[in-house]
């Protein structure tokens, strides 16, 4: 498995080209990059400047894990209005066009968002309808859509076999998970979604979570790996027997007061840990 | 409006062919009972079409009568012949179920829509309403249908709503949130439906209680298998 973690992590006045270097020295392999949520990834970025964010990224002696963004909470696949279901569609098109130009063959996608005045149904059967259209297009790219279990967040396909449905009713073979194992919270076990997901897990993000937290508090649910309560013996020896060899993308919230970049170096190591399953 | 493209559900063939308008003034019998009318670029909700063209075909075969049906989703502009189609059918006796779909439309093709409700089927309409800014967190803003049989269904957002019709010119059928969304009136020999709230995406996504609401309407008027005709372009 390969180490990645996100450029959104960056701290902002450091720039692309010192962040790549901290990640690499933090011992890295690969580096996400999330359209839309940087300065130096926006939908407007032409292609000629992506070619560049890819020169930069080898330069530094990595390589790109996988294309991320945000955009979809405010654009969500789900909406009712068609013309904000277009700018969903170009996004994750734009994230298939720029997966292309960077060398990688992953995206991540958040698929729909359930809201009072949108309803579940209706999300569910316009995501369904969006991904199996985006579905074809990934496959001529060569590129793979991860959904991402955003759970709460999303108030969405909750569950594993929830989402293993969700994906058999799209019916393609370039549609799956992007797996987050902090976002499952107290719902559910990490391990139990690897197991389900297996081959059709694309990515997967790390991060813990601290369950008794819940939802409703005015303090984040997440950690630092191996500071919360996700089962981490269970998590490596899940991914061992659905023999998952990919990226593992730490996504970590930036929670470092001082020595951000120390945040980077201990991450790094965590996974080492992970990896070599000496936990 | 070139309409070029048919497809039939059901088992009795339409008659529709390019740059033409529905012709429904032959004996029903031989021609299409139930049609769905997809106005393409003109339609503002492809999952509205789905979704009437889903549960029609979920009402099945089995009943048949004299009656027509034509079913025009989620319109926009609505280009001359398809009013021409529309207005083809009313004077046969026809109903005509007419789904505004100009909730999200641009400024533009809203005018274009009123104006074409107005002047060719004298239904008056107000502007789109956002009725979730207007309601906070209060609930849910259903649809109540008094007609044919009353029915809570979704909103969609948005609304177009009727404004003061000329006197004694229809009924409201439904209303939300104390805005009138439904007409059904008289016009030639048929009956003119008009929706100001999409039914079709709730048909779509499967609203049991829009397909319950929308199948007791087609089987109240009687109607057989259905055609399916498109803008082919």
């Amino acid at each position: 498995m390969k180490k990645a973690i996100g450029d959104n992590m960056i701290p902002k006045e450091w720039g692309f080209e010192k962040g790549l270097r901290l990640v690499k020295q933090a011992g890295f392999d690969g580096i996400e990059l999330w359209l839309g949520d940087v300065p130096w990834f926006q939908l407007s970025t032409a292609d000629a400047q992506v070619r560049e964010l890819r020169h930069k990224v080898e330069d530094a002696g990595l390589v790109v894990s996988n294309v991320s963004t945000g955009l979809h909470w405010a654009s969500p696949l789900s909406a009712r209005d068609p013309t904000v279901r277009a700018r969903a569609m170009r996004i994750v098109e734009r994230q298939i066009e720029t997966a292309v130009l960077l060398g990688s063959d992953a995206i991540l996608v958040v698929a729909g968002l359930v809201t009072e005045e949108v309803p579940y149904n209706e999300v569910y059967q316009r995501c369904v309808d969006a991904l199996a259209s985006l579905g074809e297009t990934a496959t001529r790219a060569g590129v793979r859509i991860g959904c991402e279990n955003c759970n709460a967040e999303h108030r969405f396909l909750i569950s594993p076999r929830e989402f293993w449905q969700f994906l058999n009713d799209v019916k393609s073979p370039a549609v799956g998970i992007h797996l987050d194992v902090g976002n499952i919270h107290d719902t559910g076990f990490a391990e139990q979604w690897i197991e389900i997901h297996g081959p059709r897990i694309t990515r997967i993000h790390l991060k813990d979570v601290m369950k008794h937290r819940g939802r409703c508090g005015d303090q984040s649910v997440y950690t630092n790996l191996f500071l919360g309560d996700n089962n981490w013996p269970a998590i490596r020896a899940a991914l061992t027997k659905v023999g998952y060899d990919g990226w593992l993308v730490a996504e970590m919230e930036a929670r470092y007061r001082y020595a951000p970049d120390q945040q980077f170096y201990d991450t790094a190591q965590a996974m080492d840990r992970l990896v070599s399953g000496r936990l | 409006m070139a309409i070029s493209r048919r497809r039939f559900v059901g088992c009795v063939a339409g008659s529709l062919t390019a740059g033409l308008s529905l012709d429904l003034r032959r004996p029903v019998d031989a021609g299409p009972r139930r049609v769905l009318l997809d106005l393409g670029e003109h339609c503002g909700l492809r999952e509205s079409v789905a979704g009437y063209e889903s549960a029609l075909a979920g009402l099945g075969t089995g009943v048949t009568s004299r009656c027509t049906l034509l079913i025009v989703p989620a319109a926009l502009d609505i280009p001359p012949p398809a009013v021409g189609a529309i207005m083809s059918c009313l004077r046969t006796g026809a109903t005509v179920l007419l789904e505004s779909g100009a909730g999200f439309a641009t400024a533009r093709d809203f005018r274009a829509h009123r104006a074409v409700l107005r002047d060719r089927l004298g239904v008056h309409i107000e502007a789109p309403v956002r009725l979730w800014s207007r309601r906070g967190a209060r609930g849910v803003p259903y649809v109540d249908y008094r007609w044919p049989s009353t029915a809570k269904i979704r909103d969609f957002s948005r609304v177009v709503p009727l404004g003061r019709q000329s006197e004694g010119e229809g009924e409201i059928i439904a209303w939300v949130d104390g805005l009138p969304v439904a007409l059904k009136r008289r016009l030639g020999r048929g009956d003119l439906i008009f929706l100001g709230s999409p039914l079709g995406p709730a048909l779509w996504a499967g609203d049991a209680e829009a397909r319950r609401w929308f199948g007791e309407f087609v089987v109240g008027r009687r109607c057989a298998p259905t055609s399916v005709a498109r803008d082919g372009r």
